[in-house]
């Protein structure tokens, strides 16, 4: 028996660009610590306690969590190979953009010495920015809505949570990572001539490293640090998304971001922490939802999503079938329909 | 006592192991070279043969052509301006020209070393009836003006190179070592082998089986055909045993062990050298993504197998069709080693107009970006000159190529060569600008890589964004943020 294909279990913890590497939890856990014995004033035990709470890392909701994480990798392995890639995309904007021969690729000159600076600023902004328009998009349109409130479904947040995705769901994300990276390598591409680099650590996006390293895997777990009002205008704080995590109606919808909150700001979706707050998370009760059966979490967002799709296209066709109904007297009735012409 | 034992027991058993060790390595060497050599088991089946050859397998004036062209790339970059009594001239002329009669025609390359010493010193020694000049492409060719001749374009090439110090004219971006080489390869060598002896030669009314190639000769006109093609090719006969990279290095005489074949300690440039197109083929495959090198060789080794097996007689319909079906995998494979090669020159070309703007705007180090320029601009434009002197008529592709690279490189101040007035000089004019080259150089990538299914692609400019994508490591993965 074959286990390689399993590979990606431990791969995912011990490489640095991905989000649950060994040393970023160690980074979140050091960083939940000090938040919580420096400012929070807890005893050394109770700190550590509240941390590694095995109510939350052995809840149900967790071992959903686990579980999805194994079966959505399997699932992704064997449809990755048929899905759009950055590659398609940037090859395209890069002959588009020699091609329509009007912007000419900058002679090198100074400003290239900071081109892998530039490129490595730009792509993490506008990668940031398709992220929170994609997740605005997963909750304002019912039809995605179906999906994305399987991570939405967590009574229980660990950095295991962002594992808690419908495959739908996660197609779609390959898709936008497809377009919105791959528009930036192409332009990037063709302005340097093909001298393009990354600024990377330990072969990380410099500024995904940062992000990673100051506790992004905090935002999924009931560790609440905040990060005050001034700051939590530019970055979104763990215990913003936490928010957004919120059974509250107040919360729904609000702090799509992920690491930048000026998007959440210029949509009007921004929601500053509380000291203190205590969030109860998971979907309101009126979504009637099977949380912690695995079966069903793959099943009924489909059977769902497609109720909708049919739903739809039965009203649409009804309000076709009563709008001809109410036509028919008039297109029977050619005189009308002439004088209706003359008089206008 | 008992230490004693054990020791020679294991020493016992070692020897065992050696020797069934070496005795497996025998016979698969010896399955190896049973029927994977070329030329070998090829009786004379030449009905009422007068002579006295036993061995049919006959392409000698291809070897000698092979050895005129790599003598001659050695001197083109011995031009001389100051050269009243054109002696330059006549030497470079010499070996695209002459028959070695004489036996006076020196190898220039490959020369014996201690390190890989070669058996021939001079072309006489193969073949002392064969030029490179009779030989040439004779249709017009698009790919340079005024529509010369193939022998015409070499030869106007060979004037120019031979008045030039270096063989190199900066003025005009010509690199005539590599234009000259690169050319000669597809006007001579790919043009015989795929355009006459792979070609018309394998009809059924030309040069048939059932009669000698010539008068008294001891091969059939099959046979010979095959042979000749065979020999343009320039593998090594006993290629199959060995690997593309052990093929490159002999070409590179870096690897005396894997040519002297017949472990006599000498290369026999007749049989046990890599030349030209197989020298390319065996540069691409050693990357690991193709297998031209084998594939071609292989379908010559098949395609003599049968012609041999015919005895002498006129090859069925049958045989025929399998023989010509090969001779369309050889030619469509070697189209594909050269089209690799425009590829990946186009490439180089595109990285080193990189390096020129670079010297253009820091005003520095423009004569090495432009030496590398020109050589990798020789290359490209040799090679697609190559190209066109198959069989296939692919003139839209051809004519997209000529168009997109041009008579000479675009020069650094803009001016291109475009035409040639009747005394023979360049005549120039402004070329786009050196970003729309540049987007020249990846479309011909694209086109070579569409027209000919390339699958090496080397220097892929392109290629670049994937290595980047690479590096930021986003698996396609269901992961919320
Ligand atoms: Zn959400
Ligand atoms: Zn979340």
């Amino acid at each position: 028996m074959d286990f390689e294909v399993l590979n990606f279990i431990p791969d995912n913890f011990i490489n640095p660009q991905k989000r649950i590497f060994l040393g970023y939890l160690l980074s979140g856990f050091l960083i939940a610590f000090l938040w919580l014995y420096c400012f929070r004033k807890y005893t050394l035990i109770n700190s550590l306690k509240l941390i590694f709470d095995k109510k939350v890392y052995f809840s149900k909701s967790s071992f959903v969590d686990y579980s999805l994480y194994v079966f959505n990798s399997l699932i992704m392995i064997i449809f990755s190979p048929i899905l759009l890639s950055q590659i398609v995309i940037a090859t395209f904007i890069f002959e588009f953009m020699y091609a329509q021969n009007i912007i000419e690729p900058i002679s090198i000159n100074y400003l290239s010495i900071f081109l892998p600076i530039i490129f490595t600023i730009c792509f993490f902004i506008v990668d940031d920015f398709s992220k929170f328009l994609v997740h605005m998009l997963m909750h304002k349109i019912k039809f995605f809505w179906c999906f994305h409130k399987i991570h939405h479904s967590a009574e229980v947040l660990t950095p295991m949570t962002v594992f808690r995705t419908h495959p739908i769901e996660g197609v779609i994300f390959v898709l936008r990572n497809a377009i919105s990276q791959g528009a930036v390598i192409g332009i990037f591409y063709f302005i340097s001539s093909g001298e393009l680099s990354l600024v990377t650590v330990l072969g990380a996006n410099l500024f995904s490293f940062i992000f990673h390293l100051l506790g992004s895997n905090l935002r999924h777990s009931h560790i609440s640090i905040s990060y005050g009002k001034i700051v939590e205008k530019f970055l979104i704080s763990p215990a913003q998304h936490q928010i957004h995590h919120s059974v509250e109606k107040k919360h729904h919808d609000k702090n799509f971001g992920v690491t930048f909150a000026i998007w959440d700001y210029f949509f009007n979706t921004l929601v500053y922490s509380q000291s203190n707050q205590k969030i109860k998370y998971g979907l309101s009760d009126k979504e009637n939802f099977s949380r912690n059966n695995i079966f069903k979490i793959y099943l009924f967002p489909i059977i769902e999503c497609c109720t909708l799709i049919f739903n739809s296209i039965f009203k649409s066709f009804k309000i076709i079938y009563t709008y001809s109904l109410n036509l028919k007297p008039h297109k029977l009735n050619k005189n009308n329909k002439v004088i209706q012409n003359e008089n206008s | 006592m008992l230490k004693i034992n054990k020791y020679s027991f294991i020493k016992n058993a070692a020897v065992l192991s050696l020797a069934s060790l070496s005795l497996s390595l025998l016979s698969t060497s010896s399955s190896f070279s049973d029927g994977h050599i070329y030329g070998e088991n090829n009786p004379v089946t030449v009905k009422g043969y007068k002579g006295s050859k036993t061995d049919s397998t006959a392409y000698t004036g291809q070897i000698a052509r092979q050895l005129q062209h790599n003598s001659l790339k050695k001197i083109v970059s011995n031009g001389n301006p100051n050269d009243p009594s054109s002696n330059t001239l006549n030497k470079m002329m010499n070996y695209f020209e002459n028959k070695d009669k004489t036996k006076t025609m020196a190898i220039l390359d490959p020369k014996s070393s201690s390190k890989f010493p070669v058996k021939q010193k001079i072309v006489g020694e193969i073949s002392t009836g064969s030029n490179l000049a009779g030989k040439a492409d004779k249709r017009p060719q698009l790919s340079w003006p005024n529509n010369m001749s193939g022998s015409d374009v070499i030869r106007f090439m060979i004037k120019k190179a031979s008045k030039i110090s270096g063989g190199v004219d900066t003025r005009n971006g010509m690199n005539y070592p590599q234009l000259i080489s690169k050319y000669t390869m597809g006007a001579v060598l790919y043009h015989q082998a795929c355009d006459n002896y792979l070609d018309e030669k394998m009809t059924a009314s030309n040069k048939p089986n059932n009669k000698p190639y010539k008068k008294g000769a001891a091969y059939t006109g099959k046979e010979h055909s095959w042979d000749e093609a065979f020999g343009y090719w320039g593998a090594a006969a006993h290629t199959m045993t060995l690997s593309a990279k052990q093929s490159y290095d002999v070409a590179k005489k870096k690897d005396l062990k894997a040519a002297d074949f017949n472990k006599d300690g000498v290369v026999d440039l007749y049989k046990e050298m890599t030349y030209g197109h197989a020298y390319y083929a065996s540069a691409f495959d050693k990357g690991g993504k193709t297998n031209y090198l084998k594939t071609v060789t292989k379908a010559f080794i098949d395609g003599r197998k049968i012609i041999t097996a015919a005895d002498g007689n006129k090859l069925s319909s049958s045989d025929l069709t399998k023989v010509q079906d090969l001779a369309q995998e050889i030619c469509s494979n070697w189209a594909q080693v050269i089209s690799e090669a425009v590829h990946k020159y186009a490439g180089s070309v595109y990285k080193d107009l990189i390096a020129v703007e670079k010297a253009l705007s820091s005003g520095s180090g423009m004569e090495k970006a432009m030496s590398k320029y020109l050589k990798h601009w020789g290359e490209l434009k040799g090679f697609a000159m190559a190209l066109q002197s198959g069989v296939e008529n692919k003139s839209d592709t051809f004519n997209r190529l000529n168009r997109m690279m041009g008579f000479g490189p675009l020069m650094p101040n803009l001016s291109q060569v475009v035409g040639i007035d009747s005394s023979g000089n360049y005549l120039k004019d402004q070329g786009s600008s050196i970003g729309y080259y540049k987007l020249h150089m990846i479309k011909i990538q694209k086109l070579m890589a569409k027209e000919y299914a390339l699958k090496s692609r080397s220097n892929d400019v392109t290629g670049g964004m994937a290595s980047l994508i690479e590096t930021l490591g986003t698996k396609k993965s269901a992961e919320n943020d």
